[in-house]
């Protein structure tokens, strides 16, 4: 009798996640992100003592650092993850013993996306479990540690964004390097063109339609200037710290302004538009939903339509 | 005649050179079935596409009735698929990749728990199931290979070149794997390079070259199609001209001639005439010390196809 297609798509996750961890991958992710957390808690006691300042109490510390990896981390977690995940198969030529199982290859991109997802929540649950006590530790009781799983939500969502653009690379090229630097490529690339026609066009809204960190805003303040209040970027990178702000804070409006660089100014205090936070929120949750779904069916697809020539 | 796999008219190219030409391979059912051709002949193309890894540009191909595709599962549900000089993840152990690879056939874990140390055991890895399979040996793979390619008991078995890297003891056990599977009701598909190996075990062979299918049958089908004549080397004690006259009457037989103890006979067919010229020397007191049958080969078959391939080729 022979077992359902569930237990097959197990199978697959179970063979990528141990491969994963055995090849160390998860092992480095963690000296990668734990370093950064590590970092964060440290750099503010090392400067209290070479300063000679004394450490004061933050009950906040942990909920405003937020995802604090930031987009670098967030892309740089995703290489680590995913950037061999199908393209290394092929390179070692493990993929030829895989493909001619009866598991269809929808299947075994699903699982490997699966197991990627799964490496990934288990490393960020670490992270901000770790985060939370050290921050307890050296800034004294915490706020809101009941929002952290918000945090790891949001992070999990923007950093997936680049787990699915490296794995349909990876699939499209077969090559592992390709997908790495294919994705830095577009990170780099999109953000440049973005981020240069904003600039000209007044247009900086289209940041948050690209994989990066959006165009920046600030929240709007009772008084002071439009742009006096925190800043607030819109991009997908940015989904976990939104999220929280949403949820403290749910009224958010955020100031955008017009940058006009032939004009040479920022222009004036009435040249910008606003946008309430649920919106900023829903945009760029919208957005790497799509970039998720929109990414992985090219992966997909190219998995689907390989072939083993060597 | 029951097909256990099956291609019309595959054809398989790459850029302007055509791999696999309108191929008609037939492998009967419950037989070992030779693939021989000459280096880059089509039959690693061929296989790749039974196996679900390449696409016909066209033609078709079936394994037990069930169309091959990249991505059909089910006609590899029944089939299991040794590729030549196979590559497994290194940082799994043997036992885990065949429970895994066991698991993808939607092989129970109860099934997996008896049929995982089985098959180690049958390719003689059972001691080194623990080890990860980057510490195994160019031929433990191979013998790895083997035994995933055997997972689920497999009604069709597909070897390309199962026995590359393998120490003569490695490949005088695979034969006898590959017997003994076939024994149990499989079709094997054996492709190599080898044509004592496959001579060996393979009842039926399909010749190729330059993805054209050359001859199909059993080795004597062939020499016979091929208007060969066996010849018969015998080292007789006893040996007298009465006896080599009684034989030179023999149906089958178009000439003989004797040198002290050596007799040489000329056969008119390819057929195996070893039992009665056997018999007949023996019913006249003479022992025979050594009989060898040339000309009937699968070397010489192989030889004499690919050349006069080659020849029409260059015409």
């Amino acid at each position: 009798m022979s077992e359902p297609v569930l237990y097959r798509f197990m199978a697959i996750v179970r063979y990528e996640l141990l491969w994963n961890v055995r090849k160390k991958k998860v092992l480095g992710l963690l000296i990668l992100v734990f370093s950064l957390a590590t970092l964060s808690l440290a750099l503010p006691v090392a400067l209290s003592s070479i300063y000679d300042r004394p450490l004061s109490a933050d009950p906040d510390h942990v909920i405003n650092a937020g995802a604090f990896l930031g987009e670098v981390g967030f892309f740089l977690v995703a290489i680590v993850i995913s950037m061999n995940s199908v393209s290394g198969e092929f390179e070692s030529g493990t993929i030829v013993p895989l493909l001619s199982k009866p598991v269809s290859r929808t299947t075994i991109f699903v699982g490997k996306l699966c197991a990627a997802l799964v490496t990934l929540s288990a490393a960020y649950a670490l992270l901000f479990l770790y985060l939370a006590v050290g921050g307890t530790v050296v800034f004294g009781p915490q706020n809101n540690l009941d929002l952290v799983p918000v945090l790891f939500a949001g992070s999990i969502a923007s950093t997936f964004v680049w787990v699915a653009i490296v794995m349909a690379i990876g699939s499209a090229s077969k090559s592992s390097l390709t997908a790495a630097l294919g994705a830095f490529g577009i990170w780099l690339g999109l953000s440049l063109v973005t981020g240069i026609y904003g600039a000209f066009s007044g247009e900086t809204w289209i940041l948050t339609y690209i994989p990066g960190g959006g165009a920046t805003g600030y929240i709007a303040q009772a008084s002071g200037g439009p742009f006096s209040g925190p800043a607030v970027r819109t991009g997908i990178a940015s989904i976990a710290d939104n999220l929280v702000t949403l949820v403290l804070h749910p009224s958010t409006v955020i100031n955008f302004p017009q940058v006009d660089i032939l004009a040479g100014v920022t222009r004036a205090s009435a040249q910008f538009y606003t946008e309430s936070i649920s919106y900023v929120v829903m945009l760029s949750v919208i957005v790497a939903a799509v970039y998720i779904v929109v990414f992985s069916l090219i992966g997909w697809f190219a998995l689907k339509r390989a072939q083993i020539t060597e | 005649m029951s097909l256990a796999i099956e291609t019309v008219d595959l054809t398989r190219r790459f850029g302007s050179r055509t791999a696999v030409d309108r191929l008609n391979l037939r492998v009967r059912k419950g037989t070992i079935h030779g693939f021989l051709g000459p280096n880059g002949a089509g039959k690693t193309t061929t296989i790749k596409i039974l196996a679900g890894l390449l696409r016909a540009d066209g033609g078709e191909a079936r394994v037990l009735g069930e169309k091959v595709g990249t991505d059909n599962p089910r006609a590899r549900q029944r089939m299991g698929y040794m590729p030549e000089l196979p590559k497994f993840p290194k940082y799994l152990t043997g036992r885990e990749l065949l429970d895994l690879y066991g698991r993808m056939y939607g092989i129970g874990k109860e099934r997996l728990r008896e049929m995982v140390p089985r098959l180690l055991g049958t390719v003689g890895l059972r001691e080194r199931e623990d080890s990860k399979i980057g510490e195994y040996s160019k031929g433990m793979q191979q013998r790895f290979g083997l035994a995933q390619a055997l997972l689920d008991d497999p009604e069709v078995v597909i070897l390309d070149e199962p026995t590359v890297g393998l120490d003569p003891v490695g490949m005088v056990e695979f034969r006898d794997i590959i017997k003994s599977v076939a024994g149990k009701g499989a079709t094997v598909l054996l492709s190599s390079h080898l044509l004592y190996e496959v001579q060996q075990v393979c009842g039926e062979v399909t010749i190729i070259d330059r993805g054209v299918c050359l001859a199909s049958g059993s080795p004597q089908e062939l020499s016979s199609k091929l208007g060969r004549k066996a010849t018969l080397e015998l080292e007789v004690l006893n040996l007298t001209d009465p006896m080599v006259e009684e034989i030179r009457k023999m149906p089958s037989v178009e000439g003989a001639a004797r040198e002290g103890a050596k007799l040489t006979i000329k056969l008119s067919t390819a057929e195996d005439a070893r039992p009665q010229i056997s018999r007949q020397v023996s019913a006249m007191g003479g022992v025979i010390v050594s009989m060898t049958q040339t000309g009937t080969g699968l070397e010489e078959l192989f030889m004499q196809l690919v050349s006069e391939s080659g020849k029409g080729e260059a015409r």
